[in-house]
């Protein structure tokens, strides 16, 4: 059968001549030619290097700890333990600039001083002249442990008299979902499909494991270079400290990859403790190992859908209960949870909703953010499931959901009206159809084809009443200065902001330069998370570009006497439309309004819609400003003897409302896919009773270039993003919908679902013993 | 422990060091300067490090930089700059190979062994040619177009002679 | 993290190696590094002493005298993909090589590292031990060769004596068509989970004369299905044949469960590749 892609709706976007084209990003060369600078390549005269003393075990009460022999070692200068910074605690939660007082309860200690609940848990921090001298002085600390007993598993956690890791209960959180009435809707329900399915720890695994220099200036107050996704974590150390936030500068560099677990709080405050312990600049630089012992994870997730269909596939009532292992302390679980609870049922119309979702703490690694933030979770669970009830009605995967889809207009799960464009079907009969024709089966392969439609949020949740904030200006040269604290995770977030005000200002791309992630000198623009840095720092470029813009043109009014709706800024120029003849260059405009004292610079902050929380009972209300909508298809061959899946062929569509710069986009799709293929089939950080017996990237793999074939980028835009220009999102949307696209084509090959991640090779054959064993017979 | 006068010419630049038996070239690189040469991992599994070390390809957290005396490394640094890119580094930059930028310097030093053994490869040849350069941002296509970007360009004659 | 600290030895001469390790057989031989630098680095081995022979010429060269391919210990994986001799009369081999981790490791890594470091997954050695190989082992009493299926004794152990040196690897040049395959949990620079090597030779009825399985990290060394090559010496590689040999070749492998694979995996995969590149080398020798 094929697939034709379901016609666009007309709509018009306005030609533009800076966004919207593959411009070469400001930052690229720099990077190709080995010019950029990373958080280790920071290098100070007089540095200490400092390393972490972390627990070998997952649970366990301190009983003694010695450091006095690591102090002793010459070359050591400061050894630090939880005794020595009592008062330090690590705000995990609520990164950022808002106004938000901090939940209660998220805490961790900086140091451990009494228990310790995860392996790696840091115990005590060294510096020393050199690092061969602070990993001598580690072997030299003495800690004697008594093992507690530990829990390893959600489930458990919930048991009453489990070990108690957080709280009185282990429930670090809840979140509840009531719609309409579930037994009426089950009631109409001519089937009821109940199924299972659960994902594992994942590891971000970006190249640059995490690393930072701190010192002390002339004035007192701590400056720390960090590859960091959020620079107003100087609140989050200044607190830690005990410093006004005044008194914290931090400066982020270029990230070498972020992925959700450097907008936890890293090296900043152990860098700190150390810098003003020493009076010395200090320097922290995490092994591999470290990087993936100390930071964050992946949630596991258990989610159990039992869906109420009619026969002709229409979905009548959904019943959802989702558990996440939140590992030894809260950090972002709460809403990585409320995420998942949110997106539980997919982007479709369920009228009657119960969903339930608790995270129990573990001694298990600490789990995060994780591009998708739960959405990747939620997506595995409900695009399997939508197959699942396909497969059972005897109805093509395809025809279920557009029957079920979100239309703009409807309201999601929680209630939320979809204001944007929801082109589920249009994305999805484009991804299909990119396929191609179907390979046929061979002796060693067995086909199978798959596609996942999905919703993502963009935008942080709006009851955090988001804000973000950019200076633009022009010099008088006719050059254009863009100042935001942005922090440059890899997907082009600074130069998206640079190709907006070229628009705007009339100006090419290279004529803008912009500084960023400075907490003390850039306006502050809160995390590279959540899909926020465009729709946020862009729209905060565009209001202050706009400002800028509009005094410039009053200007050039007041000087040719003509409306400043008559005046266009084009390529350097101010120039009168449809009078070429009349033009001055930008440079001489500017030079003139810094004469005139005319304003050539503008701050402008953005706010994001502000909302209050949803419901506590029945989870009801706006959750995120708006949501991009998308789907993958894709093709594999499975070799029935071997358990080897072999991907074919990879399609992607995402209506991003609009691209700024397409080969960014493209980046982000293909890049994005690549991870949740990774999710799909290699990925597993696995835990063994609280230890990683995947410590390196020898054991935890992420694909080579070798592994998948590209996936094909169908990039829609249908301008009615609340970004700037009509854009969306796309960092995080672009890796939701791989995976489950995946286990359906994988069900597709083998005629048995696979219910959980990592699809192996091992699971695959498992899976055909059982087929063979429940039908007797080969497919 | 055996510290060892050795001469290593890096980029073209000279150096006479007296090192530790253990330095490995990856440490002696970045403190000479060389920070273009990253650190993922020090035990051959991600690529970052990678170098030419006398025109091949290597992983430099796993030689020992006393085994590169007399010998000739280049770096990400050493192929171009700012103002005088090698056409890989412009074709990578153009290409949008380059996201977040760690795993470039030994992305581009793989494609410029590459390409420097056969100059028009297969979309086959440049996977697996890449295939000890880990990249967790981009998921390789668009260094792929890269690579055959490069080896287009470099036959049509943009060449720039290597240190 | 920092290696711990070392000597390091250079001689100039092989003679000058062997001499220093006579005297001093703790010192370890470091020739790419590859293994022996990340274990020292995860402090799963201690050296005092390393006795760098990576750039000795004596272990350098490939060549063949008298009908046997005669390969330097330090000459490196990539060199295996691109050596004409080798490509040649070693197919099994050079096939491994082109899949043996990754290019930087390649170009550094030395078979002799290879077989020394004696991995029950080490990805030369069941090609070796399906060509009929033999290593060269010297010391300052001489020189020894030891045919391949005596040099792994365990576990990361060998029958090399401290003071000796694997100098060269040489072998036969094979008669008949060989195969190599190895299953990995990616396809590009991943430990093996099973590899296979398979070697035969067929006479003009198509009867079995020689056939050699050998399998990789399905236990704890590289081992030959003695039992599976013999069911087929003599016979027609037929269907069932095939199928009967590669039943033997599973109840061989001795595998374990790690994170990479279950012990029951590797036992059933190794089975249906011998089979499969059974199957691959009878089809060949039929045209």
């Amino acid at each position: 059968m094929t697939i034709e892609p379901k016609p666009l709706p007309e709509y018009h976007l306005p030609p533009l001549r800076q966004v919207g084209r593959p411009l070469r990003r400001i930052d690229a060369l720099g990077k190709a030619v080995g010019a950029t600078v990373y958080a280790a390549d920071v290098s100070m005269t007089d540095m200490l290097h400092a390393k972490v003393f972390r627990s070998p075990v997952p649970s366990a009460r301190i009983v003694r700890l010695d450091v006095s022999k690591a102090r002793a070692l010459p070359g050591v200068t400061c050894v630090l333990t939880g005794h020595d910074v009592p008062e330090a605690k690590l705000a995990t939660d609520m990164p950022g600039q808002t106004g938000r007082e901090q939940r209660t309860g998220s805490d961790a200690p900086v140091l451990a001083a009494d228990i310790v609940r995860f392996c790696g848990e840091p115990i005590a921090l060294i510096a020393a002249e050199t690092l061969e001298i602070a990993e001598r002085a580690l072997e030299r600390i003495e800690l004697d442990l008594d093992p507690l007993p530990g829990v390893f598993d959600p489930h458990a956690a919930l048991a009453p008299n489990a070990p108690r890791v957080y709280g009185e209960d282990n429930v670090v959180a809840r979140w509840t979902i009531r719609k309409g009435d579930l037994a009426f809707g089950m009631s109409r329900a001519d089937l009821v499909v109940e199924r299972t399915y659960r994902v594992p720890f994942v590891e971000h695994a970006y190249l640059e494991p995490e690393a930072g220099t701190a010192w002390v200036d002339d004035q007192g107050v701590v400056n720390i270079r960090v590859a960091t996704q959020v620079v107003e974590h100087f609140r989050t150390v200044a607190r830690a400290l005990g410093l006004p936030e005044n008194r914290v500068r931090v400066r982020g560099t270029m990230v070498g990859g972020g992925f959700g677990s450097k907008e936890d709080v890293t090296v900043e405050i152990f860098l700190a403790l150390l810098a003003r312990a020493t009076h010395r600049p200090v320097k922290l630089v995490y092994t591999r190992e470290e990087s993936f012992l100390a930071t964050a994870k992946r949630h596991p997730f258990t989610i159990t859908h039992r869906t109420g269909v009619t026969a002709d596939g229409r979905i009548t009532a959904a019943r959802i209960e989702m558990l996440a292992d939140a590992g030894a302390y809260p950090y972002l679980t709460p809403y990585v949870l409320l995420y998942a609870t949110g997106m539980a049922a997919g982007p479709y119309r369920v009228d009657h909703l119960h969903v339930d979702s608790v995270a129990a703490a573990t001694n298990q690694p600490f789990t995060s953010a994780f591009r998708g933030f739960g959405g990747p979770q939620a997506a595995f669970a409900y695009e399997s499931q939508m197959d699942e009830i396909a497969k059972a009605l005897g109805i093509d995967p395809l025809t279920v959901r557009r029957i079920n889809y979100l239309r703009t207009g409807d309201t999601t799960g929680t209630g939320q009206e979809i204001r944007s464009a929801a082109w589920l079907e249009e994305t999805a009969t484009r991804a299909i159809a990119a396929l191609g024709g179907r390979t046929p089966d061979g002796p060693r392969q067995r086909i199978g084809r798959g596609f996942a439609s999905y919703f993502q949020s963009y935008g942080r949740i709006t009851w955090f009443h988001d804000t973000s904030r950019a200076w633009v200006g022009v010099e008088q040269d006719g050059s254009v200065v863009i100042r935001c604290g942005v922090p440059d995770i890899g997907a082009g977030q600074s130069n998206s902001l640079c190709q907006i005000a070229a628009e705007v200002l009339g100006v090419p791309l290279d004529r803008t330069t912009i500084y960023t992630t400075d907490s003390a000198v850039t306006p502050l623009a809160g995390t590279s998370t959540a899909t926020r840095q465009l729709y946020m720092s862009g729209n905060a470029v565009l209001q202050a570009a706009q400002v800028v813009r509009q005094s410039l043109l009053m200007e050039a009014a007041a000087a040719w006497g003509v409306e400043p709706g008559r005046i266009d800024l084009f390529d350097g120029f101010a120039v009168v439309s449809g009078e070429p003849t009349r033009r001055i260059p930008l440079a001489e405009l500017a030079r003139r309004c810094a004469a005139t004292g005319r304003a050539l610079s503008h701050l402008a902050q953005f706010n994001a819609p502000f909302t209050d929380g949803i419901d506590p009972e029945t989870g009801q209300g706006d959750i995120w400003p708006d949501f991009t909508f998308g789907a993958q298809a894709v093709e594999l061959a499975v070799d029935p003897e071997t358990g080897e899946i072999d991907l074919l062929k990879s399609a992607a569509c995402h209506d991003v409302g609009r691209a700024i710069n397409p080969v960014a986009v493209r980046g982000q799709v293909v890049g994005g896919s690549h991870q949740g293929l990774g999710y799909a089939l290699m990925e597993e950080y696995a835990v063994a009773h609280g230890v990683a017996r995947t410590p390196t990237l020898a054991e935890y793999l992420i694909p080579t270039s070798c592994d998948y074939p590209d996936t094909a980028a169908i990039v829609l835009e249908s301008g009615t993003g609340i970004g700037p220009f009509g854009a969306k999102g796309i960092g995080e949307p672009a890796l939701t919908p791989a995976a489950p696209a995946v286990a359906n084509a994988v069900a597709d090959a083998l005629g048995v679902r696979i219910h959980d991640l990592p699809i192996t090779p091992e699971k695959v054959l498992a899976a055909l013993d059982r087929r063979r064993t429940e039908t007797g017979a080969e497919r | 422990m055996s510290e060892r006068p050795i001469r290593l010419c890096v980029n073209g630049r000279m150096h006479e060091l007296r090192l530790a038996a253990n330095a490995t070239l990856l440490l002696v690189l970045r403190e000479l300067g060389y920070t273009d040469v990253k650190n993922g991992c020090e035990k051959g599994d991600c690529g970052a490090c990678a170098v030419l070390l006398d025109g091949v390809l290597v992983n430099s957290c796993l030689v020992l930089a006393q085994q590169a005396d007399g010998r000739s490394v280049v770096t990400a640094r050493g192929l171009g700059t700012i103002d005088d890119p090698h056409p890989i580094q412009t074709a990578f930059a153009d290409a949008g190979a380059v996201q977040c930028g760690y795993c470039t310097p030994g992305m581009v030093l793989a494609t410029k062994a590459l390409l420097d053994a056969r100059p028009d490869p297969t979309d086959g040849e440049i996977r697996e040619a890449l295939s000890g350069n880990l990249c967790r941002c981009t998921g390789y296509g668009q260094i792929i177009e890269a690579v055959r970007l490069a080896a287009e360009r470099l036959r049509a004659g943009d060449g720039k002679e290597a240190p | 993290m920092t290696l711990p600290a070392f000597d390091l030895l250079v001689p100039r001469t092989l003679s000058e190696a062997l001499e220093v390790l006579h005297e001093s057989p703790e010192a370890v031989p470091l020739a790419g590094g590859t293994n022996l630098l990340v274990d020292l680095r995860g402090r799963r081995r201690t050296a005092g002493c390393l006795l760098d022979i990576g750039r000795l010429e004596e272990l350098r060269g490939v060549s063949v005298d008298a009908g046997w391919i005669v390969v330097g210990a330090g000459t490196t994986i990539a060199e295996f993909t691109r050596r004409g001799v080798i490509v040649e009369h070693g197919a099994p081999l050079s096939a491994a090589a082109r899949v043996f981790a990754a290019p930087p490791v390649r170009n550094r890594a030395t078979i002799g590292g290879n077989l020394v470091d004696a991995s029950p997954a080490a990805d030369c050695a069941p090609p070796l031990l399906a060509l009929d190989a033999h290593v060269e082992l010297r010391s300052i009493r001489g020189k020894r060769l030891l045919p391949i299926d005596q040099f792994f004794v365990g576990v990361r152990r060998t029958a090399r004596k401290p003071d000796e040196i694997l100098t060269a690897v040489r072998w036969p040049i094979p008669a008949g068509r060989s195969a190599y395959r190895k299953v990995g949990r990616r396809k590009a620079d991943a430990v093996s989970v099973a590899s296979v090597a398979v070697r035969a030779a067929l006479d003009e009825s198509g009867v079995c004369r020689t056939v050699r399985i050998a399998l990789g990290a399905v236990a704890p060394i590289p081992v030959r299905a003695r039992e599976a090559e013999g069911a087929l010496v003599g016979h027609r590689l037929s269907p069932d044949a095939i199928a009967a040999a590669a039943g033997f070749a599973s109840e061989t492998a001795q595998p374990i469960d790690d994170i990479r694979g279950s012990a029951a995996y590797r036992r059933r995969v190794v089975g249906v590749i011998v089979r499969r590149l059974l199957e691959e080398v009878s089809r060949e020798e039929d045209r």
